[in-house]
Order: structure tokens, then sequence, then C-alpha cells
């Protein structure tokens, strides 16, 4: 019944939004050459300068590059999902996505997939200005490896994401999730710097944040070329998020939705 | 409940107060209540035009939102076409249109009919017969013509008209409006009111709901209206026996069930 075509109608309406915004895809392209430049020129300073980056060939750029590209898509879940929720409430569109007969994960999943394919393409436009402009370098790339990464790290972050927009569903603002794996996220887990410089405690920390091994595993298989074998201890770990994870955030939603429905809330803000 | 479209029994609502900070600290556990409905009880005959009235907070717009299964009861039963609203959502959800009062309810940035091929989809339109739909639906609500404007260039009138285009897209047989002609100038009000009665009632044998603060548009297109004051119905009859064929006002009688103190429960003003 929920056809593909529902979900690209999602898509296209985003897509129509977006368009009617016509300065938006030329000042966030500036946005991602400015911050990529911003990075190379830091690089310049300190690669070659550090032990710890050796694990990863040793240069600055390459690493903090793909901790930008991914870890940009990842923060569509985070936040994206329950912002969604967020702006469904403010603008007044939610009540009227309830009334149809569409699944409320329907909804969720429909609404996120433009900001993904939106997401993937800056990453990817990142990743070819680094490569065209600034110079990267990646190793002989483990396609597999990085796309079983990439699918794991977007099943965890879903599930994130649907935590998220349940507490939003409720609380309407104020999302600890978002805060917990958002702020905790981008300081600790490897996005600009390996987490091997961290103190113990605080790498304990980082190790059970899903974006450690994501970005570590992606590293590996999109810089140091290493095959599908050494990539397993983050294959396990993102699997394990998300079998965790998937159904707790499911459940946790179903039971968001029906509060929010009896107490008359789900559509204020 | 046999051969009613709708049916309620009992139907009670009570909505959680919001706490101050100092309620938080001295009664943390402590949860007040304000009862939105009291034991709604009504019937509505298939191919009618339903007007229900009252004053604001009466809970006409709970019962609405009961009824479209966007807000759950917390006693009582209500049925649409024979199926629960709360155990059936699903598919009490195919057979109930909602015309939302709310602008804010479009993407604004999209035309008319992007935003009805939006719809469309979510009530599970294959792609031609959704374009044909669209082209229907538009049609009948006379917004062929501006339907590619963008929602936002459009009038209050018009975006209502979009509205009920919107909840006419699945084939439904009860449709539910609130306060159709708030806020519209008098001819595109009685456009939308004529529309309502002849074209949905008469034409399509539809049930419509009709929430409504304007008594005389209610005398002059309703059949069937019911009074809500207080979170309970009050008088419930066809217009023509309630008035003797004209004879009495609807205020009138309206005065003697609704005290004129305004606003009926303060906490509920606004809720949406």
């Amino acid at each position: 019944m929920w056809t593909t075509r529902t979900l690209w109608l999602f898509f296209k309406r985003d897509l129509w939004e977006a368009l009617s915004y016509k300065l938006n895809f030329l000042f966030s392209l500036f946005g991602i050459l400015f911050s990529s430049a911003t990075f190379y020129f830091i690089s310049q300073l300190i690669s070659g300068q550090s032990e710890v980056l050796s694990k990863y060939g040793g240069n600055y750029f390459s690493f903090v590059i793909i901790g930008l590209a991914f870890s940009g898509v990842l923060n569509i879940f985070q936040e994206g999902l329950p912002g969604i929720i967020r702006s469904a409430q403010l603008l007044g569109t939610l009540e009227a996505l309830l009334i149809t007969p569409t699944p409320m994960a329907v909804i969720l999943l429909g609404s996120s997939l433009y900001p993904l394919v939106y997401s993937v393409l800056q990453s990817l436009v990142q990743i070819g200005l680094a490569l065209v402009i600034f110079g990267l370098k990646l190793g002989t790339v483990n396609w597999l490896g990085a796309i079983l990464l990439f699918g794991l790290t977007i099943l965890t972050y879903m599930s994130i994401g649907i935590l998220s927009a349940s507490f939003i569903l409720v609380f309407k603002l104020g999302n600890p999730f978002s805060w917990a794996f958002g702020s905790l996220s981008a300081l600790f887990g490897g996005v600009f710097f390996p987490v091997a410089v961290l103190p113990g405690w605080l790498r304990w920390l980082s190790s059970l944040l899903p974006i450690t091994y994501s970005l570590e595993g992606l590293r590996k298989s999109l810089l140091l070329s290493l095959p599908l074998e050494a990539l397993w201890p983050e294959i396990k770990a993102l699997l394990i998020f998300s079998f965790l994870l998937g159904p707790l955030s499911l459940f946790v939603f179903r039971v968001a939705l029906k509060k929010a429905k009896k107490d008359g809330t789900l559509t204020h803000y | 409940m046999p051969n009613n479209v709708i049916w309620t029994k009992n139907l009670k609502k009570s909505y959680p107060l919001i706490k101050s900070y100092r309620d938080l600290i001295r009664h943390p556990f402590q949860r007040n209540f304000i009862q939105a409905l009291r034991g709604i009880d009504i019937a509505v005959p298939p191919q009618t035009c339903f007007c229900l009235v009252g004053p604001n907070g009466a809970g006409k717009t709970t019962l609405i939102k009961i009824l479209t299964t966007l807000v759950l009861p917390n006693e009582g039963e209500a049925f649409i076409l024979g199926h629960d609203v709360v155990r059936e959502e699903a598919l009490v959800k195919r057979l109930v249109g909602l015309a939302i009062a709310e602008e804010r309810s479009f993407y604004w940035r999209l035309t008319g009919r992007q935003n009805l091929e939006f719809f469309a989809a979510l009530y599970g339109f294959p792609h031609q017969e959704a374009k044909k739909r669209i082209e229907e639906v538009l049609e009948l609500v006379g917004l062929t013509r501006d339907a590619d404007k963008r929602f936002n260039t459009y009038s209050s009138g018009m975006r209502q008209l979009l509205g009920l285009a919107r909840a006419l897209l699945p084939e439904v047989e009860v449709i539910f409006v609130d306060e159709p002609t708030r806020s519209l100038d008098p001819q595109m009000a009685e456009k939308i009111r004529k529309f309502l009665r002849h074209e949905l009632v008469d034409r399509q044998g539809k049930t419509v709901f009709w929430a409504s603060h304007n008594l005389a548009e209610v005398e002059a297109y309703g059949q069937e209206v019911a009074i809500i004051s207080k979170g309970k119905i009050q008088l419930q009859g066809r217009v023509k026996d309630l008035t003797d064929n004209g004879q009495r006002s609807l205020f009138e009688i309206y005065q003697q069930y609704v005290q004129p103190n305004g606003e009926e429960l303060s906490g509920l003003n606004g809720r949406n």
C-alpha cells in the first residue's frame, strides 16, 4: 500500500520547497568550500606532527574531511527526524498528515528522504572538492566495507532520530537525545581528532557513541584500504547498536504518539 | 446506532493542565485535569448536514478531533459507519475527511496542485488516479484556474476551498468541517455554505459534520443541529422541528441552553 510512490512524493515535496529557495543550493556549496579550506590550512600546520594521526596515514586533512562529511549525514537523523516533527508542529501540517491513513513511521521515513539524499550529496561534494581542489588522497577504497558500515550507521542513527522525535512529540522542545548524541558525538566521536588523544576515561565515553565506530570503520575502508575482516569490530558494534536501538525506538515512539493523543497535545508546539 | 453514520455514547475527555513551576516543585506528582467533554451522546443520520454549535471552549473541536482519530477519549465510545474510532483507527481514517480551518496545514511554498498531489499520495492514490481525482476536486471547489499558483498567494477563501478539496480527495462518506466560514468575506462564506449543503449533502449524498458559531448559517443550511455547552450536548434535533419551521429563531433556542458568559472553559481556548 505504502509504495515507493508515497516516499517519492515526500521527496518531491521537499525538493519543490527547496527549489523555491533559489540561492540556498549555491550558498551551501560555498559553505562546504569554506569549511574544507579552513581545515585544509589547519592541516598544513599539524599534519605529520602527530603520532596518533599516522595510524590514519598521517594526513590531518584526510582524517577530518571524512569526519566532517559523514557526521553531516548522521546529523540528518539525529537532528533531522525530531526537526521534521517540530517543524510540522510549528507549520501546522502535522494534523493534516496524521488524518491521512499513512502510518507515522512512513511519514517519518518519507520526510527524512530528501534531507538524507541532500546530505549524502553534500558529503560527496565535500569529498569531491577535497579531492579536486585540496589534493585529498584516498586509499584503494574498500567499497563493500564502506557501504556496509554506512548502511548500519544509518540504521543506528535512524533509531536515535526516532527516539528524539518521540521526545519532541511529547515534550516539544529540549531534546536530550539530540544533546547527548549531537554534542557528545562532535566532541568525543572522532569527528575532528582521533579518540586516541582523549584521556582514558573519556575514551570510555567515546566507546559508547555509535559515531566512533562509524567514523573509525569508514576511515579504515576509505583511507587505509583495509579488508572486510579488519572492519569487523566496527561492524559488530554497529550491529549491536542497531539491534538494541531499533526495536526500542519504535516502542518508545508508539508510546509517545499514544501519550500525545491522550493529552491532546499532538499538534501543540 | 443502526443507520447512524456518526454515533457516540457517553464520550468523555479531559486534558491535563499544564503546571506552573511552583506546582511542579510543590506537587510534582499531582495532575490536574480540565474536563472538555462530559459524556457526549450524539447520533448523526446519513446524508445529513449536521451542525454543532456552542460557545468557545464548549468542546466542539475536541469532539471533532476524537471522531477523526486525532485525540483519544478517556471514556465512552464513538463510531463512524459502525467502526470504533479508537480500536479501528486505521479504518476510520479511510472513512472520514477533515477540512482543517488552519491555513498553516498546507505547504505555503508549493502550489495548490502540488499540495494536493502530495496529500493524494498519502491517501494511497496511484499516479494517474491521483491526477484525475485532483482535477475532479479542483473543479468541484472551483479552484482549477488557480491550481498552479503558490498557496501563499491564495486568499483566505481560496485556502478554505483547498482545505475542502483535500478533505474530498479520498472518496469518503463523512466530511468534518470546523468553522469553515470563519474570517471569510460574505460572498465567499456563502459559496462555501452552498457547497457544503447543496453539493456535498444534497447532490453527492455525503454526511457533513459542521462545527459553527454562526447560527444564521446553521438555520439556513443545517438539517440537524446539536447545541453543545460545558462539554455536554444540551439539545439535538432537526432544525425545522426546533424552530417550528422558522417560527422561532435558533438564537432564541440557543440562549435557553447556553449562558451568555463568554468563554466556557478558559483552559481550552485555542486548544487545537
